[in-house]
């Protein structure tokens, strides 16, 4: 109910334009979806408020990149964003390159890992990510674990393949 | 026992183990090097993990924008938001920005005096059912609001407060005519809850100050005005409701502490202090919640006469709490865990609003404003 929806609101938002984001990677976007997603929940009322939304948003990401795919296609290409991106010594870009470190090494776990950790990031219970995902319940933690632990160590492999580079 | 496998230690400090579950891994741990040397790895791997996400969260960390009712209508409301603050000066901080405007609209108000009627509590409730009618979703619209910056934090939205639309209608009304204002909105809340869906009566408000442009903004009560609700608090209540210590004015004798509703707060504390024996200043510490109905209200009550002044904005943003993504990596994550299992410690991981107002000139309540410090026992 919209009362409630309120609070999901309060309580939500960030997380699901933080998780939007992580998917488009364009933080205006990622609002914009995620306003969406809510407006959309608005006239839905759906019971569980929370774990509609995420998969709603989930699902507009896909179509989002889908429709960027269509229109920039090069845009979209995660793989083929060069690493150069973040080699401007200006200390503003390294945020930035961070950033696309941080993408690069996402998108390196499965889809399946990728949701459940970014769901997790979003502030879902293990119980909720279950039932969005798919995942039994108990094998969420398995799964959160090896996503955290291939994020960093892809992270810090494309980290010194950059260093290298950069050298 | 066995080993405890990688998903139960991630459960474990994820704090997703059952309290029997998480008992045995401690047992297990307590006697069993190898695991406690894994459970300190495990820790970092997940801290690591959360700062590196926390590297790809989103460049700007305002805070949420106003729930977005207004993404359910077409049309330019939010362009219309945009422009009445630009021609303010100001182009970027909504709803605060705003509360000081209305500030000083109440001002010139007092001084002009008479009390405007507050002739909006039928209207509302009457144009409520209606609106369910209308197509979800204008990005358009909502990317307006969006593009400003958006000022304080969002928190603590409780669903009856979603009934407060009625507030902002009462926007500019001079001071002596506040209380009953106040009464009238109260009124007009009760009738909303009494029969509508809150969010829908809000829509019906939205709806009403879009259509009604004409209507005079001596109708908008202007000091983003506050309602006393209760009984005289203690620091420990007022510390509880805020999630955080209230803001005052140190070496001041603190008069008494109160809480109050205002549009577009879930929890408003007013704390009055003696500046003199003649002089009482209030600070007002609130925290914002969700339903920033002010600021879709404010989209049609916003209009040069009112928003010439914006720039002596005397709102701040509280630092009681910094925003989640600013903490480290560890206390990040506990927060957000938090974040979704309690309303309560969600309340201190908002930002605090924090105001002061008194019969002086704004500078000296700025000079007020810049000695706060939270109030300790």
């Amino acid at each position: 109910m919209p009362d409630d929806l309120a609070e999901v609101y309060r309580t939500t938002y960030r997380a699901l334009v933080r998780f939007l984001y992580r998917r488009v990677w364009d933080a205006e976007r990622a609002e914009d979806l995620a306003q969406e997603a809510f407006a959309r929940a608005l006239v839905h009322k759906p019971e569980k408020a929370r774990g509609w939304l995420f998969v709603v948003a989930a699902n507009m990401a896909r179509d989002d990149a889908r429709r960027a795919a269509r229109e920039r296609r090069h845009l979209t290409l995660l793989k083929a964003e060069p690493q150069e991106t973040d080699s401007g010594a200006d200390d503003a870009l390294h945020a930035e390159g961070e950033r696309l470190r941080v993408r690069a090494a996402l998108e390196q776990l499965t889809p399946r890992d990728r949701e459940a950790l970014l769901l997790w990031d979003s502030g879902l219970s293990y119980e909720e990510i279950a039932a969005q995902t798919g995942l039994a319940r108990g094998a969420v933690g398995t799964t959160l674990a090896r996503a955290r632990r291939r994020l960093v160590e892809a992270f810090e492999a494309g980290g010194k393949g950059e260093h290298v580079a950069r050298g | 026992m066995s080993h405890v496998d990688d998903g139960t230690l991630h459960a474990y400090l994820d704090g997703e183990l059952t309290a029997v579950e998480a008992q045995g891994v401690e047992a297990h741990v307590a006697e069993c090097p190898a695991c406690r040397g894994r459970l300190q790895e495990e820790r970092a791997l997940i801290a690591r993990a959360d700062e590196l996400l926390g590297l790809a969260a989103p460049p700007d960390r305002g805070a949420s924008p106003p729930f977005p009712l207004s993404a359910l209508r077409r049309g330019g409301q939010g362009v219309r938001l945009l422009s009445a603050l630009r021609r303010g000066g100001q182009g970027v901080r909504l709803p605060l920005a705003w509360a000081a405007t209305v500030l000083l609209a109440l001002r010139v108000g007092m001084y002009l005096g008479g009390a405007p009627p507050a002739r909006h509590a039928q209207p509302a409730a009457e144009s409520a059912g209606d609106l369910t009618a209308h197509p979800a979703a204008t990005l358009p619209a909502v990317r307006e609001t969006l593009s400003v910056k958006r000022p304080a934090a969002s928190p603590a939205q409780r669903p009856r407060q979603a009934q407060r639309p009625a507030a902002p209608a009462a926007q500019a009304a001079p001071e002596g005519a506040e209380r009953r204002q106040a009464n009238a909105v109260g009124e007009v809340a009760h009738a909303m809850e009494a029969g509508e869906d809150s969010l829908e009566a809000s829509r019906a408000r939205e709806e009403r100050t879009a259509a009604q442009p004409p209507m005079s903004s001596a109708l908008y009560r202007a000091d983003g005005g506050y309602t006393v609700t209760g009984p005289a608090l203690t620091l420990d209540s007022a510390r509880a409701l805020l999630g955080a210590d209230p803001q005052v004015v140190p070496g001041l004798p603190v008069r008494a502490i109160r809480t109050a509703r205002r549009m577009g707060y879930s929890v408003l504390v007013v704390v009055e202090q003696a500046l003199d024996s003649s002089t009482t200043i209030t600070v007002i510490n609130g925290r914002p919640s969700t339903l920033q109905l002010d600021a879709v209200v404010v989209s049609s009550a916003a209009r040069p006469d009112s928003t010439g002044a914006a720039g002596r904005a005397l709102v701040v943003r509280g630092r009681a709490a910094p925003p989640t993504d600013s903490l480290p990596p560890a206390a990040r994550k506990a927060d957000a865990a938090w974040y979704t299992r309690g309303a309560f410690a969600d309340r201190s991981s908002a930002e605090l609003f924090v105001e002061v107002r008194g019969p002086l000139s704004a500078d000296s309540l700025a000079a007020l404003k810049r000695r706060l410090q939270p109030l300790r026992p």
